[in-house]
């Protein structure tokens, strides 16, 4: 059973009890007694010590102020950049369809760091692992659902089947652009090649607002190219070399 | 703004890249050499240069992991589809292969299988080899970060090139100037210069000063050098100098180039 | 607390969060629900969400609540009760008045005295003004009244002067263009405001008001809630589904703690607490002067009486007035502001605080602070070493001896909360407190045997109470805890003879045969297995099951409003209780807060009592006269209506009467309690303070966990980019805030949330900030409190935190 989030910004008031959650239930150490002075996100984004991260967006909205809240957090890519990264195979899928990093394999290569397209996960410079967003494998497994879908009080973090949520998600927007929300959008790049997330979002405004980039990239789309590129220069150097003492 | 993140690496895994691309060439020169008849010393040199890259290599990967006693952990699986665990069989092949290939090449008297063991050997160090110098550049053209992401054909070219001409230095250094190691100097030398009047003659901006100073090291000062060594010899080294410290430099500035591409999607 | 407790009867908010569903609209006013309450604000999504309700936020600041909100309406701080006497005149003007009921529930149709003079005759002022006693003599703002001494009526509201028109009267100047000259509203969009929330009201809808402490810390934070609880009425949405006055209480168990009060001048369910002087010498004095000849406090005597006896057990005897000489007497004000200006001034021994930090907490915390180094004695019970149980370290000099002591916190004890709308749940103990932190319970009932012991060896008729005191908690001998179910089962009540648990208030006598420690928590514990709090069967509309709200597990208070006087519901849509003809009984979705066998036809007989002399179609069964208080003719010092004065530091004269301020509010000004003047060039912006969702309160329980710590690390203040501009400063420049009492630094968040107003033609600035922060813990923070002054709102004392005058100074670079 394919699960998911949905993330309904337009029903989140900024409230980071997700953010709490999360910490808690994952015992995630604090990373940082920073203020930003960026509106009240004092968290910055997500890492390898915040696995929900909630964003805040404050614009001018019809002549007024307005203040958009939204809950990031990891993707749970179909075709995961940091899963097919792992050289050592830490990083799995599990049967509930997350994108789980096995703590007790990672030996902190860092590869994955810089291929999430999402800019997910990240090295824990202390414990030096890499960690993100578990999807709350532990509690799946024991039927729970995750700790920050269980404590958000809005019901702006959803959790459950993903068509079911997919199907959600646009009625909510058409329900919304019926009251004259015109502007909340489904983020659910399903056509691009990382083939769809498992967190998809309805905001409002740009996506791009929200982090959220329009055409995410598998970084391995790039690597026949590149190895047809290592290839030819191989053969290259082999022949300069055969040349040079040859001639 | 989608915020990426930065590398974690440490200065262990450009190092890294130099090292082993220095050596992995240094083996396919080995392989070549001793196919060719080529002469002891530089055949010696290549070597132990190889060997001695193999040995470094694993040790500047493990040092640069958040989890060194895992380094192993590399070897649980095969990916194809991940450019580090590919990296990571050949490293662990090419050391094996450099390993044997040394001691089969000085026990090479011993007989015939010693010595088809040899060539056996010699040729695979030398594929792994090659593989070694140009992977890297696959591993960070197969990430989300653009600087690297929108060079992931360029960037194996420009290693192993790199690696080429300064595996090349590194052997007339250790056992003096010979006419191959020149020619694969000059070759190297010019292809690099190649890609830089290319870039310039197309004003691609630099990507940043470590990787601007490296590229004229490595490419127009390294060719000119080499071009002054034919009419005084002296100019030789200075030219192997310069391709080395050109070749080392780029991979730092490479993964400059990483961190400061995610830096500027902050904020 | 009396705004609510004056015009309805309890001062409780009279619904539930959960029935914001059901409401039509909801004006957010003086509160940040949706960061203060976040788990109850998720029932205004779900109504806006789900069915479309109209969500209207009015507050200084466009918070986390009005980015959910439709409407959000910035208003000047200390300015609500033009605001919403704007909203009473547009009702009252526009004849929006839902009339049936208001001639049926409220005292609209009474006439006031004669003699009355109010504030359109007086310049702002009410009649009977005593100079030297600074307070008002009440006998003009009576009824008139008949030969039987009832009130005079006229059911047409056209008699001059009657309720009605004298409130038509006194509204008559807060129009919208004075709303907009004094709360910075513009006239068309308060208008569209008033419209669309007063469309949400009559038969067939209804909108409730929900209320903080936006409204409450003002010197008329009471006359605020009254101004809201006129609106109410005339809308007629109290007592409806979707209707009433939501007041969000504070702390996990603030109702609970004015239930069984840590006040001054009250005993448990609301029990005047006797003071000394004439009246209360006697029980039948204390009595007569509070009973009730009609109304619910016509058993006024069982409560109090059974009180006396959960105390002094077999000790209490009719001959001995019960015990009642044994209680402490009020000897002055004992007000958090009282008492901390005696012991500023040395007049104090000792103090114990239990979960308090008026280190931070407390107005003038500079003061307080230094306050705290005149004790001998001070002891802190709590779960983190509070800046109060450290203030020693910035008072080299302080002699006074301090003690700590480790307090177990909720996880670590079990007990009840009772919440925002009276309802008590239960909670179990979870993990065993850490090292030799200890409840609550455990150090009071231990004190209490000690000081017994004494007693019993010092036989000095001081300590008589004492020594009759009923201290037989059983102790858990590994522990040394008291059982919190007996003391909940003490609350309850019981029958004294037989030790039985009473069922409910109504068992209780006057006899001195029922024990009972608060008389409005009578039901929870009904048998001694059965404990209501720890009850978690919800059903029906409002969760009957789970848990237990006061009184008798109503829900909706005044519910009998919810049906029109012949006992029908106002409509189908807003059905709640009714009168069911068939089985003679009021029935419905919620406990009817009406005796449940009187119909509505019901007419007491002259000499009726108790609750016979409830008439069947009066909803507010507290009030002798079951009716809904428009007018307000006692228990209020600053007047019968709402009228407006500025707060006691304002950037603008008081544009509706010539008296600036309320005249019985008092600034206990001081050398060390100084206060700008009004206007005053030194002082030209409003400052207003709130609360961040990320920390609580004083912030001891949230400044030294990391989780929320790394939430919000410093202190800020917002304003807007326009005051950035003029004072020249950036965001997240270091500044200085200045006030009359104090100076300290914060960040400086420069925001489109702030917005400037226009206050009668001028601009008017305002800074708001949150005022978590102090000394101690993983983030620290100047106190936001040295800025505000102690001062005292007439009817409940509470300090004036919510609108003062400040200046903004940038700090050099180095300097910060
Ligand atoms: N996260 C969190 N939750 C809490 C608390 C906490 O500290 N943190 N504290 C608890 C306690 S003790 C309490 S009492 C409640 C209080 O909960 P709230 O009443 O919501 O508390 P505040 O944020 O202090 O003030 C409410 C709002 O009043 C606005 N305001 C200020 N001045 C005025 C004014 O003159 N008029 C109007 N209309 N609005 C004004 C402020 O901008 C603020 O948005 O919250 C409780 N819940
Ligand atoms: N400027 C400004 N000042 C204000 C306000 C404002 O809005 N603006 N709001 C006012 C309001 S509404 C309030 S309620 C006060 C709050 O002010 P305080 O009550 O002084 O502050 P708190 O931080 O809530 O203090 C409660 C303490 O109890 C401790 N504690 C928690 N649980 C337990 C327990 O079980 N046992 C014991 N012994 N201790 C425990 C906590 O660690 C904490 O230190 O502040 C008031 N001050
Ligand atoms: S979002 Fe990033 S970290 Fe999460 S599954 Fe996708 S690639 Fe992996
Ligand atoms: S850091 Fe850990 S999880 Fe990430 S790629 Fe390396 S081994 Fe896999
Ligand atoms: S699913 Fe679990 S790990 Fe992931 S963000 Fe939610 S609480 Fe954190
Ligand atoms: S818990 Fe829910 S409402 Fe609160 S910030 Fe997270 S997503 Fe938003
Ligand atoms: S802290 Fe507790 S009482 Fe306050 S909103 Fe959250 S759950 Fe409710
Ligand atoms: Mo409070």
């Amino acid at each position: 059973m394919p699960d998911g989030f949905f993330t309904d910004a337009t029903l989140c008031i900024g409230c980071k009890a997700c953010e709490v959650a999360c910490k808690e239930w994952n015992q995630v150490p604090a990373d940082g007694f920073v203020w930003t002075g960026r509106s009240y996100d004092n968290t910055g984004g997500l890492g390898h010590s915040t696995y929900r991260h909630v964003q805040f967006v404050e614009r001018i909205r019809e002549g007024g102020p307005a203040w958009d809240f939204s809950s990031d957090v990891c993707k749970h890519c179909e075709r995961a950049g940091c899963l097919e990264a792992c050289p050592t195979g830490s990083i799995v899928r599990t049967e509930f369809g997350g994108v789980f990093v096995q703590p007790d394999i990672c030996n902190g290569c860092g590869y994955c760091v810089v291929s999430c397209p999402f800019g997910v996960i990240d090295r824990r410079p202390d414990d030096g692992r890499a960690f993100k967003c578990t999807f709350c494998y532990d509690r799946q497994k024991a039927g729970l659902k995750p700790a920050c879908a269980t404590v958000c009080p809005t019901e702006s973090i959803q959790y459950g089947d993903l068509d079911e949520l997919r199907a959600r998600a646009d009625a909510r927007r058409d329900a919304l652009a019926a009251r004259g929300v015109t502007d909340a959008v489904v983020y659910d790049p399903r056509d691009t090649s990382i083939g769809g997330t498992r967190a998809i979002f309805l905001v409002r405004g740009s996506c791009d607002d929200y982090g959220l980039p329009a055409a995410p990239e598998l970084p391995s789309v790039r690597l026949r190219a590149g190895w047809r590129s290592a290839a030819g220069t191989s053969l290259l150097m082999a022949i300069i070399l055969a040349a040079a003492f040859l001639v | 703004m989608t915020s990426l993140k930065a590398p974690v690496w440490t200065w262990e895994v450009p190092a890294y890249f130099f090292v082993g691309g220095v050596a992995g060439v240094a083996a396919a020169i080995a392989c070549a050499a001793t196919l060719a008849g080529g002469d002891r010393a530089t055949i010696g040199a290549a070597r132990a240069i190889a060997l001695f890259g193999a040995a470094v290599s694993p040790l500047l990967l493990i040092s640069d992991l958040g989890r060194p006693g895992r380094f192993l952990y590399m070897l649980r699986v095969f990916k194809l589809r991940s450019a580090m665990s590919v990296g990571a069989w050949t490293l662990i092949v090419f050391s094996g292969a450099t390993t044997a290939a040394l001691v089969y090449w000085i026990a090479a008297p011993a007989g015939p299988i010693v010595a088809a063991g040899l060539i056996v050997t010699d040729l695979v160090a030398a594929t792994t080899g090659l593989v070694l110098a140009t992977y890297t550049g696959v591993l960070l053209g197969a990430t989300v970060l653009p600087v690297w992401a929108e060079r992931h054909r360029t960037l194996p070219i420009d290693f192993g090139v790199s690696s080429l001409g300064a595996a090349a230095s590194a052997v007339e250094l250790v056992a003096g100037t010979t006419e191959a190691m020149v020619r694969v100097a000059l070759a190297a030398a010019a292809i690099k210069t190649v890609f830089w009047l290319v870039s310039l003659a197309r004003r691609e901006p630099a990507v940043n000063r470590t990787i601007s100073r490296a590229t004229l090291l490595a490419g127009p000062l390294a060719l000119g050098l080499r071009l002054a060594g034919l009419a005084w010899a002296p100019a030789h080294a200075a030219a192997a100098l310069a391709a080395l410290v050109g070749s080392g430099l780029s991979r730092f500035g490479w993964i400059e180039a990483g961190r400061a591409d995610a830096a500027s999607m902050r904020q | 607390m009396p705004g609510l407790g004056t015009t309805f009867g309890r001062g409780g908010a009279t619904t539930a969060q959960q029935d914001l569903v059901n409401a039509d609209a909801i004006l957010i006013i003086g509160s940040s629900m949706a960061e203060a309450h976040p788990v109850g604000f998720r029932w205004v999504v779900k109504a806006r969400e789900e069915r479309g309700t109209l969500v209207i936020h009015v507050d200084p600041r466009f918070s986390r609540t009005s980015a959910l909100a439709d409407l959000w309406v910035p208003l000047r701080a200390g300015s609500d009760i033009v605001f919403l006497g704007g909203l009473v005149h547009h009702v009252l003007s526009s004849g929006r008045v839902f009339r049936e009921y208001v001639a049926a529930y409220t005292n609209a149709t009474f006439l006031v005295r004669e003699d009355y003079r109010g504030p359109e005759d007086l310049e702002g002022m009410f009649s009977g003004w005593q100079q030297d006693a600074r307070g008002y003599d009440t006998a003009t703002w009576q009824f008139e009244v008949d030969e039987s001494g009832r009130p005079k009526r006229d059911q047409t509201l056209t008699h001059p002067r009657s309720v009605y028109q004298h409130l038509v009267r006194h509204f008559a100047r807060y129009t919208p263009e004075m709303v907009e000259r004094v709360c910075g509203v513009p006239r068309d969009r308060f208008l569209e405001i008033a419209d669309r929330y007063t469309a949400c009201s009559g038969p067939e809808k209804t909108a409730t008001i929900c209320y903080g402490v936006g409204l409450t810390q003002h010197s008329v934070g009471v006359q605020i809630i009254r101004t809201a609880a006129i609106l109410q009425l005339l809308l007629g949405n109290v007592g409806r589904p979707g209707g009433g006055i939501l007041a969000l209480r504070g702390h996990a168990s603030i109702q609970g703690s004015t239930d069984i009060p840590t006040l001054y001048d009250l005993l448990p369910g609301y029990l005047p607490m006797p003071a000394f002087g004439p009246g209360t010498e006697t029980l039948g004095r204390y009595l007569a002067r509070h009973r009730t000849p009609s109304g619910w406090w016509s058993h006024f005597d069982r409560y109090a009486i059974s009180l006396l006896k959960a105390w002094y057990g077999d000790a209490a005897t009719r001959e001995n007035d019960f015990g009642f000489g044994w209680l402490p007497r009020i000897s002055g004000d004992h007000s958090h502001q009282g008492y901390w200006l005696d012991m500023a001034d040395g007049r104090m021994d000792g103090l114990f605080v239990m979960g308090q930090n008026p280190a931070v907490g407390g107005p003038n915390a500079a003061l307080e602070r230094r306050a705290l180094a005149n004790l001998r004695w001070l002891v802190v019970r709590d779960l983190v070493e509070t800046e109060t149980a450290v203030f020693w370290k910035d008072a080299p000099d302080s002699a006074t001896e301090v003690f700590f002591f480790p307090a177990a916190g909720h996880a670590e004890k079990a007990g009840t909360f009772t919440n925002t709308q009276r309802l008590l749940q239960w909670h179990e103990k979870a993990v065993d407190p850490p090292g030799d932190a200890k409840s609550e319970a455990w150090f009071v009932v231990e004190l209490g045997r000690r000081l017994k012991t004494i007693a019993a060896a010092d036989r000095s008729p001081v300590n008589d109470g004492l020594r009759a005191l009923t201290w037989d908690y059983a102790l858990d001998p590994v522990s040394g805890e008291a059982d919190a179910s007996a003391i909940l089962k003490e609350i309850n009540g019981w029958h004294v003879a037989t030790r039985e648990q009473v069922v409910g208030f109504r068992d209780l006598v006057a006899d001195g045969s029922t024990a009972c420690g608060c008389w409005i928590y009578a039901g929870v514990h009904p048998t001694a297995d059965r404990n209501r709090a720890n009850e978690r069967q919800a059903s029906g509309r409002y969760g009957h099951g789970w848990g237990f709200a006061w009184p008798a597990d109503r829900r909706i208070l005044y519910n009998r409003a919810s049906a029109r006087p012949d006992g029908r519901p106002w409509s189908e849509r807003k059905a709640l209780v009714w009168w069911d003809e068939t089985r003679q009984l009021w029935t419905g979705h919620d406990m009817p807060d009406f005796p449940v066998g009187t119909p509505p036809s019901y007419v007491p007989p002259v000499d009726a009592t108790g609750a016979a002399t409830i008439a069947g179609d009066t909803p507010f069964i507290m009030h002798a006269d079951g009716l809904g208080w428009l007018w307000v003719p006692n228990g209020l010092k600053d007047g019968p209506l709402p009228a407006h004065y500025e707060p006691l530091e304002s950037p603008v004269v008081n544009l509706l009467y010539a008296q600036q301020d309320n005249p019985v509010a008092d600034r206990r000004s001081r050398p060390d309690n100084q206060w700008s003047r009004s206007p005053d060039p030194d002082f030209p912006y409003v400052l207003t303070t709130y609360r961040l969702t990320e920390h609580h309160t004083a912030g001891a329980m949230s400044r030294t966990l990391s989780r929320l710590a790394e939430l919000q690390p410093a202190l800020f203040c917002e304003l807007s980019p326009a005051l950035a501009a003029t004072e020249g400063v950036a965001n997240g420049d270091v500044v200085s805030l200045v006030t009359a009492r104090g100076r300290i630094q914060a960040r400086a968040l420069v925001t489109a949330r702030m917005t400037p107003l226009v206050i009668d033609g001028h601009v008017v600035h305002q800074i708001a900030m949150p005022w978590h922060f102090g000394s101690t813990g993983l983030v620290t923070g100047d106190v936001v409190n040295d800025l505000i002054a102690i001062s005292e709102e007439p009817n409940v004392k509470i300090m004036e935190s919510k609108a003062l005058l400040c200046r903004l100074e940038r700090v050099p670079a180095q300097a910060s």
